[in-house]
């Protein structure tokens, strides 16, 4: 293969403009995508063959916008500028053209080949908004062509695109802003006419005149006078208009994208209000937003539980006929013991956790889609300050119920270092997916289903208190909320379930695993006769502490593992999965609570690690397990008393 | 566009928050550093733009907006920082 025939495109737009779907449509990747801005933390980077050319995809994070202030702008910006990618397919949301077109102004000032996929027209249609593509295109002076990413359609155009379009360009289009910016957009070009730099020159006048550190300090290494001048004429700027010379090309920029939009967009005006719009005032009432919302957390709750336990039950004697048949058929020594803890490990993480880890995520996935997640930051920013952080907070805490490991990820959703430290410390505290096999498995089957939903309520509150003291601990200005509102979309049932699988695969390849490695490690622990040696040094904990069966020691360290061993190890070496028999409701609900805080799994602890440094992560873990062990204890002896 | 008295807000202006919830006002400034403005630039919120209330919540909690044709959720803290007059 030639390299002519190799192209490189990225994809770059606002958050929620639907990016990672184009990238998934052309890469066949699986992406994360869901209803709220900011799910893409990472580049993605994906290769799609078609019509015999080699077609490298880049997936960026989404921007509002090219002047370096967070870390997802500057490289983004660099990878547009540096890597000089055949084509930059700007995504946009055609449902909010105006705000997209700020950014794509910015874009098109890079003076690198861009073509618009003008996303979401389906959506647009409904809300009665027609975009003019024709009329677009003359107007910003690069390719439009309409699509809907969900159902692939238009994506393919825009390829054929990029392949026909590869050696013919169009002819670029300077879009002016007024007269005053523009003498001296003019002035500094020609200063800068003759240093080398590896921008384009417009783009670096204004940049000068928006006062961007980067560039200016580029700059004043190679021409300090141009800083000067750029200097002068902000302060001739800032006179004129009566605020910061970034604010004024800011605001020309953004008249110029509502002038733009008002010429291309049509809205049908007196329509009917639709479903959503309907749900959207309901969900975000000051009275029915809060009922609504805890009508749809408990419903989750207890629609997990019950799908959960039903089907726990159903598998449960299938499974115990398999049993039987091995101790008929292999007998009871102790390589066939060994070879069942193998096989039981597995079936206990099937029977155990699978039942109620499919429906929750299935249930989370749908709420994301929907665009519901971004109601919840809504309606909880309020008592998020409280917490010396705001509402996109919840975010992270409903992303961190499925697991917390994408949850503490996510936090880079948050503005500043400070917020995102204490969400992502928060997050530890949320149980996951994991957790919650543990609570529902073993305290909402055995004890009742108003003790697992009171563990939930205990969680929330002490995620509250925690986050009062960490705010008060650490000091800093809080950030305020700015966040886009998507509109409701009616949830993909493919999307949801592709979604699910992609979670539940890490299930098979990870869990699994270290499921039958730890399953018989234990059984061999416990048939070479070593277990009471081991339980016994952890028993002043375990047993005189916590007042737990001496063989939860060993559980709990394996359970660092992943959190949902401590159950599945728990039922494998018993052989059983009826803990009723040797747990009592105090045990079962002490065991829970541990298991609810002691120290984040390794999982966790890595991505920690890698964000915010090894010491905060072995802090984390080390204050999070006394704590548990601390609390734990105490909730048995109150237990003692009153269940007495 | 003129925005020479950009900055008078002391007339008939009023703040975000202050709108009840339909209201539509004028941008007239963003009192704010330089970090909060390009924020709310970046999505809209500039000097003479249009911006609507859609709705507030309890206790001072956040405004839900509708500015150039996009549905934001502002923190009330910010929503006191911007400056309209009613249109």
């Amino acid at each position: 293969m030639t390299d002519e025939k190799k192209i490189n495109i990225v994809l770059a737009g606002q958050g929620n403009s639907g990016k990672s779907r184009v990238f998934n449509f052309l890469t066949g990747l699986h992406q994360h995508i869901g209803n709220w801005a900011g799910k893409t933390i990472e580049k993605a980077e994906g290769t799609l063959f078609y019509r015999d050319h080699t077609i490298d995809v880049l997936d960026l994070p989404g921007i509002y916008s090219l002047t370096t202030v967070s870390d997802e702008e500057l490289i983004s910006r660099e990878y547009i500028i540096k890597q000089n990618p055949d084509w930059v397919i700007n995504v946009v949301d055609s449902t909010n053209l105006e705000r997209s077109l700020i950014f794509t102004l910015q874009l098109l000032e890079l003076e690198r080949p861009v073509i618009i996929a003008l996303n979401m027209t389906d959506l647009a249609k409904r809300k009665g908004i027609s975009v003019d593509a024709r009329k677009l295109q003359t107007v910003l002076g690069v390719p439009v062509i309409p699509t809907v990413a969900s159902r692939g359609s238009g994506l393919t155009k825009i390829i054929d695109r990029v392949i026909d379009l590869k050696n013919a360009r169009p002819a670029r289009k300077v879009h002016k802003y007024g007269k005053e910016i523009e003498q001296g957009i003019e002035k500094l070009t020609g200063l800068l006419k003759d240093v080398d730099l590896p921008y384009p020159l417009r783009w670096v006048a204004i940049k000068l005149l928006e006062k961007d550190g980067d560039i200016t300090a580029m700059v004043s290494e190679r021409k300090p006078e141009a800083v000067e001048i750029a200097l002068r004429i902000t302060e001739g700027l800032e006179e004129i208009h009566g605020h910061d010379s970034p604010l004024v090309i800011a605001d020309e920029r953004s008249l110029l994208a509502s002038r733009i939009t008002r010429e291309t967009v049509k809205i049908a005006r007196n329509r009917k209000l639709s479903l959503n719009e309907r749900l959207d005032a309901l969900s975000t009432h000051k009275v029915s937003g809060y009922l609504l919302m805890a009508l749809i957390l408990g419903g989750m709750f207890f629609m997990v539980f019950s799908f959960g336990n039903w089907f726990s039950g159903w598998l449960e004697p299938i499974f115990a006929g398999w049993h039987d048949w091995w101790k008929i058929n292999a007998g009871t020594s102790f390589w066939p013991a060994l070879g069942w803890s193998a096989v039981e490990s597995v079936l206990a993480l099937v029977q155990i956790a699978f039942p109620y880890i499919l429906p929750f995520y299935i249930l989370l996935y749908l709420l994301e889609d929907w665009g519901y997640i971004a109601r919840i930051s809504f309606l909880m920013d309020k008592l998020m300050h409280k917490m010396g952080i705001h509402g996109k907070a919840c975010i992270s805490f409903i992303i961190g119920l499925g697991c917390n490991v994408p949850g503490c990820l996510s936090c880079r959703i948050m503005e500043s270092k400070r917020e995102r430290f204490i969400t992502a410390v928060l997050v530890t505290l949320v149980p996951c997916s994991a957790v919650s096999v543990i609570v529902f498995g073993l305290v909402g089957k055995y004890v009742g289903l108003l003790w697992a939903l009171g563990l939930y309520v205990f969680a929330t509150i002490l995620i509250f208190i925690v986050g009062k003291i960490s705010s008060r601990l650490m000091i800093g200005e809080p950030v305020e909320l700015i966040m886009p509102m998507p509109d409701y979309k009616t949830p993909q049932v493919k999307t949801i379930l592709l979604q699910t699988w992609e979670a539940l695969k890490e299930f098979i390849y990870i869990a699994a695993p270290i499921v039958i490695i730890s399953g018989v490690l234990i059984q061999a622990i416990n048939l070479a006769g070593w277990m009471p040696a081991i339980a016994s040094v952890m028993s002043p904990v375990t047993v005189n502490w916590l007042g737990l069966p001496a063989v939860t020691g060993i559980l709990l360290i394996f359970g660092v593992l992943r959190k949902e061993l401590i159950l599945v190890m728990l039922a494998a070496y018993l052989g059983t999965t009826s803990f009723s028999e040797v747990l009592t409701s105090t045990q079962m609900i002490t065991l829970a609570v541990v298991s609810m805080f002691y120290v984040p799994c390794v999982a966790t602890i890595s991505v920690l690690w890698k964000e915010y440094g090894w010491k905060k992560a072995l802090l984390i873990s080390l204050i999070e397990t006394l704590f548990a062990i601390l609390l734990a204890g105490l909730v048995k002896r109150l237990l003692d008393i009153f269940m007495a | 566009m003129h925005h020479g008295q950009g900055d008078d807000y002391s007339g008939n202006s009023l703040r975000l928050a202050d709108l009840e919830d339909g209201q539509t006002g004028v941008i007239v400034s963003v009192l704010g550093g330089k970090m909060l403005t390009k924020r709310l630039a970046d999505l809209g919120i500039t000097s003479g733009k249009d911006v609507r209330v859609i709705r507030k919540t309890i206790f001072s909690g956040p405004v839900q907006v509708e500015v150039a044709g996009s549905k934001l959720v502002i923190g009330w803290g910010l929503a006191s920082k911007i400056m309209v007059e009613v249109k």
